[in-house]
């Protein structure tokens, strides 16, 4: 039994290896002793890997953790072992916002035939322009905004057709 | 005795950050503040901090801190003397100030008329030329290609010749040598007639890897004017400084000298009253020009405040309640090297595109040598309603090269989880060889965007990061200290 996590979209596995003298974690296939285990919770933290200390700051927000720790700051994804296997289905059909803001211009409408990259939207937010592209080649299924509308962080805004089972 | 008070109560026309550090001064001298709000920030930090608060309204947040009137009535209402309007807003509004004034309010700032003169990119370069302040060389547009020609020559080389309607860099050259100037004027003529319907076109002087260079000027609005040194704001993003430090890198003592009393000039010469910035854009031969002069306190004063020991803000207030200034120039003492840092929610690695969220964790370093400016509470949400910068991070060192170790350091111990922000990417500029050689300009970030990208996360702190992130989530963390089989064997776990 592993979790998935992923970094920078790649994904990495975490499995309990050993519990006994000392936790051991494997992580990537590498054995990784834990010989003080962090707390759960938002903040500041410490724990020993390795036989190293290290203090770090968490925070989690839905489906990631941030891990700030070494002069950096992690985005670690969580994968949900009940989602779709090979995930990133629902994800490459729906075209989400970046950012909050409004829509300048519609570059594509239900029905059209898009290719990967092809500019669908021009959105402004904080005074930038910037455009949103197709995830994938597909057909628009709809686009759920229309010029000068505003919107949140995350909506999506067109979605594709979904992907035939077999291509 | 205890003197009186300068003012009974100040209204603060602004918010976040710098709404707090002049509350700051206003409570260290004895003056009640007096914040304003729209309904989205009620419970911001600057509204707690303040005295007394009163609430503003707009379509948005942005156009109720616009809203002179009510800004003004909300002075009143709360009895308040004077005004001060931090930077941006309505800092640099001719009409503000008046409208201040005639309400019988002192505002903590220049008169309307020097700030309309100021305001105004010709006025203001038009003045600082007639009181001998460098600008940079240029040619008007003339219908008369020859004699455009003939004058553009004596500016000297390398120079720029650009549309007069233009933009967009169409009808746009830069000439290196006269030789080539004949040419170049007729191509970008034809080329600005082709694109823009105007064929006419003008010269300047094109100054290559320019550095950012200003002077803080205070003056007491009777001709009397000093500089409190300079700063250098070279690293820019969008056009947006994001690296500031004073003094600057490299500057010889006479180029420095010259500069600092190139400011002091146009603000004698301004009859300027309040702190000032005057910019300058530097070449790499050492020739400056005058940029525009900031009527206001500037983002990056704490540098300044760093090195000199003076606080800004105080100056200000005493130099609006007529006590002239603070200090003479040769009683001015300069101590050491100070950066700040300005933290931005934007994500460096998507050509620094705003973020938003919500700021789940705040950790700051503590140090006797760092200031950490910010308005930020855990639990605030970020959105896109205001300016992404949340806060700045000053450090002061006895050396350039300690001022760098140090904001490296305690960029690295800064933690502001939540929302995505430039914290590391501006510790991998602070760390850059070019950076740490002083070899600046305002393309800095772009010639060296390859450089300055976030390394690939690998080896040990990735291995720690992972570990960190599964313990974290509590049914893998029950597992993994060993859980009574039934519940470990459920086989799968939801955050």
């Amino acid at each position: 039994m592993s979790i998935r996590l992923t970094v920078d979209g790649v994904e990495h596995h975490v499995t309990v290896a050993r519990r006994k003298p000392h936790l051991v974690l494997l992580i990537d296939g590498v054995e990784h002793e834990v010989s003080r285990t962090p707390a759960i919770g938002n903040g500041r933290n410490l724990m020993a890997v390795g036989g190293r200390r290290v203090e770090f700051a968490r925070a989690e927000v839905p489906d990631k953790q941030l891990v700030r720790l070494g002069g950096r700051t992690f985005e670690v994804g969580f994968v949900d072992p009940f989602s779709t296997a090979g995930g990133g289905a629902s994800g490459a059909d729906a075209v989400k916002a970046p950012m909050p803001g409004a829509i300048v211009s519609l570059q594509c409408a239900p029905g059209d035939s898009v290719t990967r990259g092809q500019p669908l939207v021009t959105i402004e937010s904080m005074k930038l322009q910037t455009t949103l592209a197709a995830p994938r080649d597909g057909t628009i299924a709809a686009v759920l905004r229309s010029e000068g509308d505003t919107f949140e962080k995350d909506e999506v805004i067109v979605r594709l057709e979904p992907e035939s089972e077999k291509v | 005795m205890t003197a009186a008070p300068l003012f009974k109560k100040v209204l603060i026309a602004n918010r976040g950050e710098i709404a707090c550090r002049i509350m700051r001064t206003l409570t260290e001298m004895g003056i009640g503040s007096v914040a304003i709000h729209h309904p989205v920030e009620a419970r911001a930090r600057h509204v707690t901090m303040a005295d007394e608060a009163i609430e503003i309204t707009g379509d948005t947040p942005v156009a109720a801190h616009l809203d002179i009137r009510q800004i003004i009535a909300a002075a009143n209402t709360a009895g308040a003397d004077a005004i001060h309007p931090g930077y941006g807003f309505l800092s640099e509004n001719a009409a503000f100030a008046a409208a201040v004034a005639e309400a019988g309010l002192t505002f903590i700032g220049p008169d309307a008329q020097t700030i309309s003169l100021m305001g105004d990119k010709i006025s203001a370069r038009n003045f600082a030329e007639a009181h001998g302040v460098a600008v940079a060389p240029s040619v008007m547009p003339t219908d008369d290609i020859n004699d455009f020609i003939a004058k553009a020559g004596d500016i000297g080389f390398p120079l720029l010749i650009k549309a007069a309607a233009g933009g967009g860099g169409k009808g746009m050259n830069i000439v290196r040598t006269a030789a080539d100037l004949a040419e170049a004027a007729r191509l970008a003529s034809s080329e600005a007639k082709r694109y823009f319907g105007d064929g006419r076109v003008y010269a300047e002087t094109y100054v290559e890897r320019p550095r950012h260079i200003e002077v803080q000027v205070l003056g007491d609005g009777q001709g009397n004017a000093i500089h409190l040194w300079e700063r250098e704001c070279s690293v820019q993003r969008r056009f947006q400084k994001i690296i500031e430090e004073a003094p600057a890198a490299n500057l010889s003592p006479a180029l420095r000298e010259e500069i600092c009393a190139s400011a002091v000039q146009l603000a004698r010469a301004a009859k300027y009253k309040n702190a000032g910035t005057v910019e300058y854009i530097l070449g790499a031969d050492g020739r400056f020009f005058f940029l525009e002069m900031n009527t206001r306190l500037q983002v990056e004063h704490p540098v300044t405040e760093m090195i000199t020991g003076l606080d800004l803000v105080r100056a200000q207030i005493e130099i609006a309640a007529g006590k002239g200034l603070p200090i003479a120039q040769g009683d001015l003492v300069e101590s050491g090297h100070a950066i700040e840092c300005r933290i931005c929610a934007e994500n460096p690695d998507n050509d620094f595109m705003p973020e938003t969220g919500v700021v789940q964790y705040l950790g700051v370093p503590e140090a006797d040598w760092l200031r950490f400016e910010n308005a930020l509470q855990e639990g605030q949400k970020v959105s896109a309603d205001f300016d992404p910068m949340l806060a700045k991070l000053v450090v002061h060192g006895s050396t350039r090269s300690d001022a760098v170790d140090r904001s490296v350091a305690a960029l690295h111990d800064l933690s502001l989880l939540g929302v995505t922000t430039n914290i590391d990417y501006l510790a991998r500029v602070l760390d850059h060889p070019a950076f740490r050689d002083g070899d600046l300009h305002t393309s800095f970030v772009q010639e060296h965007k390859q450089a300055l990208a976030a390394p690939p996360a690998t080896g040990l702190s990735l291995v720690q990061a992972l570990a960190a992130a599964a313990l974290g989530y509590r049914d893998f963390q029950d597992l993994a200290l060993g859980t009574p089989e039934p519940y470990a064997a459920i086989g799968g776990w939801r955050n």
